[in-house]
């Protein structure tokens, strides 16, 4: 049985595979599985899997019509053999020894998952990587130490994401954990990841980054109507999951409202403007039904948030008016604060380069020359105007 | 799989004023794969003879008869003996647009729903006018994507829809798996069924709002509506047999403060309908008995959705 399985659900990554393919096929850890999904790309990425094919014999292509994320990440889970399960985006990479420090910590502490810390990256033209590290947690004592998130609510707030780290296959299977099959990317990552930590009952998460994911590009926003709702729908499928359970719903309902919220309030910034009067009514209706059914905890939100969510739910009307229209005027302004702090900076900068000159110019001997030609007839200017 | 796309459920009982215009639309609808199944529930009218008559002349009409045992046994027997993909239960003095068949059968197609509700309002034929009602099918309370399920109502699952059956269609297969019937009553005999398939469907779409597709007739003095002097305690069999059913199903738990809005709003529905002296005499059960046993006694006024019913309660309660 390989160490690892690592599944790589591709799509039309062309420019970015072979980055992602030598970052796998040249890890430390040797005794892994690859599974390549290639879901009915239009460009060359298929062709490139292929070639990686030929020469690792680790590697396993599935190539499948287009079907959508989830189904394409359930079809790898499912052809997995290894002992734990790493997924890789095929636009991102991992540094070599990536999966030999998780799988030896995740094996010695008999863990459900082990998660590390990662960074996002971007590439400019010229090459140069601009990188930002970012922490799973913000309480440097969540870190190194075995816990038991099925018992840790607040846990549901560190960064989501399913690549960070290893799964241990057992655990997966025992629980039947997948990802919802919705069509095209629907944000099905979400539910795989509530899974993992309602579930689990021993994980670790380390504060080194080894994970590096591409975000070349921004989010552009939604302006296909079918697309408006993914979220909704994606957190609908998390709800029927927990509710399966009703210990696990009792336990994790207030974090998967703030959750919803946070999500929500994400959304609302990605969808373009003529969604946004319907979808801030929807949500309000949710959150009214939540409210009423005793299903939010108050103490788990900001203040700020709290006062959010009460204009929500008693005026959609004037939670548009106040977090959608002057919040986007509010970036507007912010927008335009930066490009004038911007332009400030950059007359500073010219004018200390026109001071400095300036003092080169003073301290220069024909200045000095000058001013006592310039001074002597201005003293006798004085004099005769004193009289 | 059978080539129907819808069977046409239809219970007869002494409706030979409007049994003709009821086929007519049934037989013109654009959706032309469906079966139509009168169920005669002994009518001592002509109902059935006008029905045989159609049926010698459409071979898609079956008509099946049966002794007197109300619509609930009527619409069972229809389902045995139904092959379509979908179901309309439909009642025969309502009329339909001609088109309803086909929009509602599509949709749900599109949405593989196990069901589907479209939008109706009501004919009024003492004036000859329709009213628009927003009660049937509260379009602010369901999401707006579909396919959906009762989770995502934002309202009491149990009114949301109506419990009745001609304003939706039923997928053959999802009723079968559930064993979903009709009770066998005079009244509220499909209640159980509608808010049973309500809860247990995982596939729910709707009809959008601007497409009416049928009309309900009102202030007609056969329709069984009038009938409850005689069975004014169907409505709280239809209510325990659904509350044995969320427990069965495992979702009581979780309706279980809906359920009890319902239980309310429904009985004071049924009361407040009520004359002399079926009134008082049910007045009497829901207070003593009934109230409590459908765990409406004992709660918490906060517990309740509707203050204006509470407030009856109360009243009635002598509280």
């Amino acid at each position: 049985m390989a160490k690892v399985s690592i599944i790589i659900p591709t799509y039309n990554v062309e420019p970015y595979l072979v980055e992602c393919m030598d970052s796998i096929t040249n890890q430390t850890l040797k005794d892994i599985e690859i599974i390549c999904i290639n879901d009915g790309s239009t460009d060359n990425s298929l062709e490139i899997l292929k070639s990686y094919a030929e020469k690792d014999s680790r590697i396993i292509l599935v190539d499948k019509e287009n079907g959508g994320y989830g189904i394409g990440m359930n079809i790898g889970l499912d052809k997995a053999t290894g002992e734990y399960v790493g997924i890789l985006e095929p636009d991102d990479f991992v540094p070599i020894n990536m999966y030999e420090d998780l799988y030896n910590i995740a094996s010695k502490n008999d863990l459900d998952f082990v998660k590390a810390d990662f960074y996002r990256f971007t590439r400019a033209d010229d090459g140069n990587m601009n990188l930002v590290y970012n922490h799973l947690s913000k309480n440097e004592e969540d870190y190194n130490k075995v816990f038991n998130p099925s018992e840790t609510p607040s846990a549901i707030r560190y960064i989501m994401n399913t690549w960070s780290g290893i799964y241990k296959r057992s655990f997966l299977e025992e629980h039947g954990i997948r990802h919802n099959e919705t069509p095209g990317a629907s944000f099905q990552d979400n539910g795989f990841w509530f899974q993992t930590f309602v579930f689990a009952k021993r994980a670790m998460i380390l504060n080194k980054p080894y994970y590096m994911n591409r975000r070349d590009n921004p989010n552009s926003s939604v302006k296909n109507p079918q697309k408006v709702y993914c979220m909704n729908v994606e957190y609908d499928h998390i709800r029927d999951i927990l509710m399966k359970h009703p210990d696990l719903w009792e336990r994790f309902k207030g974090m998967y409202w703030v959750k919803k919220l946070h999500n929500y309030n994400a959304t609302l910034n990605r969808i373009s403007e003529e969604f946004k009067v319907e979808y801030v009514d929807r949500i309000s209706e949710e959150f009214a039904r939540a409210k009423t059914k005793g299903e939010l905890d108050q103490s788990l939100f900001t203040e700020r948030e709290w006062d959010k969510i009460t204009l929500l739910i008693s005026s959609p009307k004037g939670f548009y008016n106040t977090y959608v229209v002057a919040g986007a005027s509010n970036e507007k302004l912010k927008a335009q604060l930066k490009e004038t702090k911007k332009e400030l900076k950059a007359t500073k900068k010219e004018l200390a380069k026109t001071k400095k000159q300036l003092k080169k110019v003073k301290n220069s001997v024909t200045y000095k020359i000058g001013r006592i030609f310039t001074f002597i007839p201005s003293k006798i200017k004085r004099l005769f105007k004193r009289k | 799989m059978s080539d129907i796309k819808v069977s046409v459920i239809l219970p007869m009982y002494n409706v030979e004023k409007f049994i003709g215009q009821c086929l007519d639309s049934i037989v013109n609808q654009t959706l032309k794969e469906i079966e139509i199944i009168c169920v005669n529930d002994g009518s001592p009218d002509n109902s059935a003879a006008i029905a045989k008559e159609y049926a010698e002349k459409y071979s898609n009409i079956t008509v099946i008869d049966q002794e007197n045992a109300g619509a609930g046994a009527a619409r069972n027997n229809g389902l045995k003996h139904a092959k379509g993909e979908y179901l309309s239960f439909l009642d025969s003095d309502d009329f339909f647009e001609p088109d309803m068949l086909e929009v509602a059968y599509n949709k749900a197609k599109e949405d593989k729903a196990d069901m589907v509700v479209f939008n109706s309002n009501q004919y009024f034929e003492d004036d000859d006018t329709y009213k628009n009602i927003n009660w049937t099918l509260r379009y602010k309370k369901i999401p707006p994507y579909m396919p959906f399920k009762h989770r995502q109502m934002t309202d009491n699952v149990f009114k949301v829809f109506v419990g009745w059956a001609w304003d939706k269609l039923f997928s053959r297969e999802f009723v079968e798996k559930h064993n979903l019937l009709f009770q066998e009553q005079r009244t509220s005999n499909d209640m159980l069924f509608v808010f049973s398939a309500t809860v247990l469907a995982e596939r729910i779409t709707v009809v959008p709002k601007d497409k009416i597709l049928v009309h309900q007739r009102r202030n007609n003095k056969e329709s069984l509506s009038n009938t409850r002097e005689q069975s004014w305690q169907c409505f709280y069999n239809a209510l325990t047999a659904l509350k044995e059913r969320l427990v069965n199903e495992n979702i009581f738990k979780e309706l279980e403060q809906d359920y009890i809005n319902y239980a309310l709003h429904f009985s004071l529905w049924n009361l407040n309908t009520l004359a002399e002296p079926t009134y008082t005499t049910l007045k009497d059960k829901l207070t003593k008995e009934w109230f409590e046993e459908l765990g409406i006694k004992g709660k918490p006024s906060t517990y309740f959705y509707d203050k204006k019913e509470y407030g009856q309660y109360e009243e009635l309660m002598g509280n």
